[in-house]
């Protein structure tokens, strides 16, 4: 097997479930139980909260662990909106969203919040111009994602934190699931950020929301008072240590591993960029490669390669079921053809050049099999 | 005897009112992580804190205790039966601690009204049962050398004497954050401690000159911190900067007798930055009025020059056996006393002036362009903090 859908998730690293492993058995304690054992367990959530927050470069920041990033952009949106709603009741979000925002967004419209679209451009980056004309002072809330899980566009992030800097009142969320372990980014400014564990080679199950000011967070689950009362639960203590720790590896990797994908990437484009009916959209980060096979079904290439033992996705996981178009690629101004026809492939720090070549290789076959569909 | 709880006065929190709740909660906060070690509770109440034992020693808490900014003083406080006999014993025991031909007081507050004695009877009979055991002593109603406190309550009945004096100030955290210019001498980590006293959080930044500086003159700093941490249980990042490329060019560029008051400038200049950087509100040193040439008031002048930031001198007009008494007391002096080359002891000029002219000073620094090299210094800064390196030894095959 062949596995190229990190961008779904990604096989957590071996020292990673080492830790994983030792944790249960060393401090299965709970953190809020006042006895040694669960003052020292309480130690080691401590000291990966503040682990996390140093890599993230964000050291001043607090770190909520919670179950991945769909809890974290949850938490983020529901609670902040419902605080900041005296002050206001208008939303931009980027139109590329991954559905853990646009869909809360959407059932935040019910509680009379307006939410109002940023346009993308046709590489998939926001369009920051866009998004300071809609800027007035009725916007509470922005959320734009810091890599895109479809194509893998990075998005002006310290750009857009410079241009809310004159709006205090503006609560900046950024879902940074895609972009951690990928890309350096420079997070200082935005007031909150979500990730996910099992991106980056941790444990599925754990992630985090850092928040610059927790005081601007409430609870959407309510309970014993865990994480600083933001998030009620027994703390998954192994979950929580193993994502520090691969974060800390991933960080560490990471210039090796872009210099390593960035040549996968470019053997991919160089392999199938000529080829007839095939579209390649532009990368942001190189981990992540959107092919569209004019003509066929994504789902078709996706079958045909999976059936040589290789693992891509069409779109994202959690929407590939939806028979609906990407929204993503169509807010891109792509042509429904293309849409229709794409499929994701994600490298990983783990991917290997002979994985690369073979999937080349089917990609190669499997174009020639389905060739009288293209158009 | 069983100890019960540690009442905890505080320091300087009592004059404030309208935000006293945030520096009681920062001081509990503190309170909280210097006794994370034992199984205690901690009651916070307006004018006093109150440590519930729950069994643990009371000498040990204590000691935690007892190095907290924010707290003036603390007594471990008995708690005993009902009865007179045990008020006696307690009193006796006491009365035996104190010093010859010391005087006495009992002071009773009865919380409980329906006890049988009541503060006049108490005090009538516990002053005449410890004069009759220890008869060295005298009481003394107005001016005590002791006092002999009882409390009487539904539950029980509380007694205490002892009352350790701590350092009194205000809780870390409440007072924002200064950067300390830290060598290795007596005086740097003193005016650090001297600045926490003040609720002020604290990072470091020392010079290294390797290989004209030794490894263990850094080392020496990073114990100094320890230490600095340990003591205010608070976790002091200490900035390591490589000082060697400026400190050659200013050996080569700038005559012998100034180049000492450049190198302070440097320093400062980078403190500044890093000061910016790590959101520092202000810089604090040891200098000492006039203890060494770049400690003259002209030297000051032409050293400070460089900065808008406030620079803090805690110990400005200290005699230096007052600062080296301090420096015992605080236990860094041991550390301090090293003997290793730090980077204001090598090129050391033979007769650096004393009172140096910014004017000139400046003249001969035009001619270097020093700003890519102080950029290079703080871009290959290394960070230490003791906290961290605890925290390695015990977690780190984990994280």
């Amino acid at each position: 097997m062949i596995y190229m859908d990190n961008a779904a998730t990604t096989r957590p690293y071996g020292e990673v479930m080492e830790t994983f492993m030792n944790v249960n058995e060393a401090y299965y304690f709970n953190t809020a139980s006042i006895h040694q054992s669960g003052r020292k367990a309480a130690q080691l959530l401590e000291a990966s909260r503040k682990q996390i927050a140093e890599l993230l470069g964000v050291p001043d920041y607090h770190c909520i662990f919670t179950s991945g990033a769909t809890e974290s952009n949850n938490l983020a949106i529901q609670s902040v909106l419902r605080r900041k709603q005296p002050y206001g009741g208008t939303v931009l979000v980027s139109e590329l969203e991954h559905p853990s925002v646009l869909n809360v967004l959407e059932a935040m419209k019910e509680d009379d919040f307006r939410v109002n679209y940023i346009k993308t451009f046709a590489d998939g980056t926001v369009d920051t111009d866009h998004l300071k004309e809609m800027l007035n002072d009725d916007v509470i809330f922005i959320t734009v994602m810091a890599v895109n899980n479809i194509t893998g566009s990075i998005q002006p992030i310290a750009e857009i934190t410079e241009i809310l800097k004159q709006y205090p009142k503006v609560h900046f969320h950024t879902d940074a699931t895609q972009a951690i372990g990928k890309i350096n980014m420079d997070y200082a400014g935005v007031d909150s950020l979500s990730l996910s564990s099992h991106k980056f080679h941790g444990m599925k199950g754990t992630g985090a929301l850092i928040a610059k000011e927790p005081r601007t967070l409430s609870p959407i689950i309510h309970g014993g008072g865990h994480e600083n009362n933001l998030r009620s639960g027994t703390v998954n203590l192994p979950g929580a240590v193993a994502m520090a720790r691969a974060l800390r590896m991933a960080t560490e990797q990471q210039d090796v591993s872009i210099e390593r994908v960035s040549d996968y990437n470019h053997k991919v484009r160089s392999a199938l960029g000529n080829l007839r009916s095939v579209h390649i959209q532009p990368s942001g980060v190189p981990h992540i490669l959107n092919v569209s096979f004019r003509g066929a079904k994504g789902e078709v290439v996706v079958n045909a390669l999976g059936n040589r033992g290789i693992m891509v996705s069409t779109t994202s996981a959690c929407a590939s079921k939806l028979k609906k178009l990407n929204e993503t690629l169509l807010a891109m101004g792509n042509a429904r053809a293309i849409i229709e026809g794409s499929i994701r492939i994600s490298f990983s720090s783990l991917t290997q050049e002979e994985e690369v070549d073979e999937m080349i290789t089917a990609l190669l076959a499997v174009h020639k099999e389905i060739g009288e569909v293209l158009k | 005897m069983m100890y019960d709880h540690i009442l905890v006065r505080y320091g300087e929190i009592t004059l404030k009112t309208k935000n006293r709740k945030m520096f009681i909660r920062a001081l509990r906060e503190n309170m909280k992580r210097a006794l994370s070690d034992f199984n205690v509770q901690i009651h916070t109440q307006w004018d006093r804190a109150y440590v519930t034992l729950q069994d643990e020693d009371h000498g040990a808490v204590m000691s935690a205790l007892e190095n907290i900014n924010g707290i003036l003083s603390i007594s471990p406080i008995a708690k005993i039966e009902r009865t007179e006999a045990a008020m006696k014993d307690t009193a006796v025991d006491f009365a035996n601690t104190f010093g010859t031909k010391d005087t006495f007081k009992i002071e009773v507050r009865r919380a409980d009204k329906t006890y049988a004695l009541n503060t006049f009877d108490i005090q009538q009979m516990l002053g005449g049962y410890v004069l009759e055991n220890v008869p060295h002593l005298g009481v003394d109603v107005k001016r005590p050398d002791h006092q002999i406190m009882v409390e009487v309550r539904a539950e029980a009945i509380y007694m205490y004497h002892e009352v350790v004096q701590c350092i009194g100030g205000l809780p870390i955290g409440t007072g924002g954050k200064a950067l300390l210019m830290i060598s290795g001498g007596i005086d740097s980590p003193v005016a650090g401690l001297e600045v926490m006293k003040k609720g002020v959080e604290l990072e470091a930044v020392h010079f290294h000159s390797p290989p004209y500086t030794s490894p263990q003159a850094t080392e020496k700093v990073k114990q100094l911190v320890d230490i600095l941490s340990r003591r205010t249980g608070t976790d002091i990042t200490l900035h390591i900067v490589p000082f060697t490329e400026l400190q050659t060019k200013v050996h080569d560029w700038i005559p012998d007798n100034m180049s000492m008051t450049t190198t302070r400038r440097l320093m400062l200049i980078i403190a500044e930055r890093l000061a910016e950087k790590i959101n520092a509100k202000a810089i604090v040193n040891g200098e000492n009025l006039g203890q060494v040439a770049s400690q003259t008031l002209t030297s000051m002048h032409a050293i400070n020059a460089v900065t808008n930031f406030p620079v803090l001198r805690p110990l400005l007009t200290l005699e230096k056996n007052e600062i080296v008494e301090m420096a015992r007391n605080y236990g860094t002096y041991d550390t301090s006393v090293l003997p290793y080359e730090d980077c204001c002891t090598i090129f050391k000029p033979k007769a650096p002036k004393t009172r140096p002219e910014v004017r000139k000073v400046e003249k001969f620094e035009s001619k270097v362009d020093f700003e890519p090299m102080i950029e290079k210094a703080l871009s290959n800064i290394e960070c230490y903090s003791a906290l961290e390196a605890e925290k390695n030894d015990a977690f780190g095959s984990l994280l």
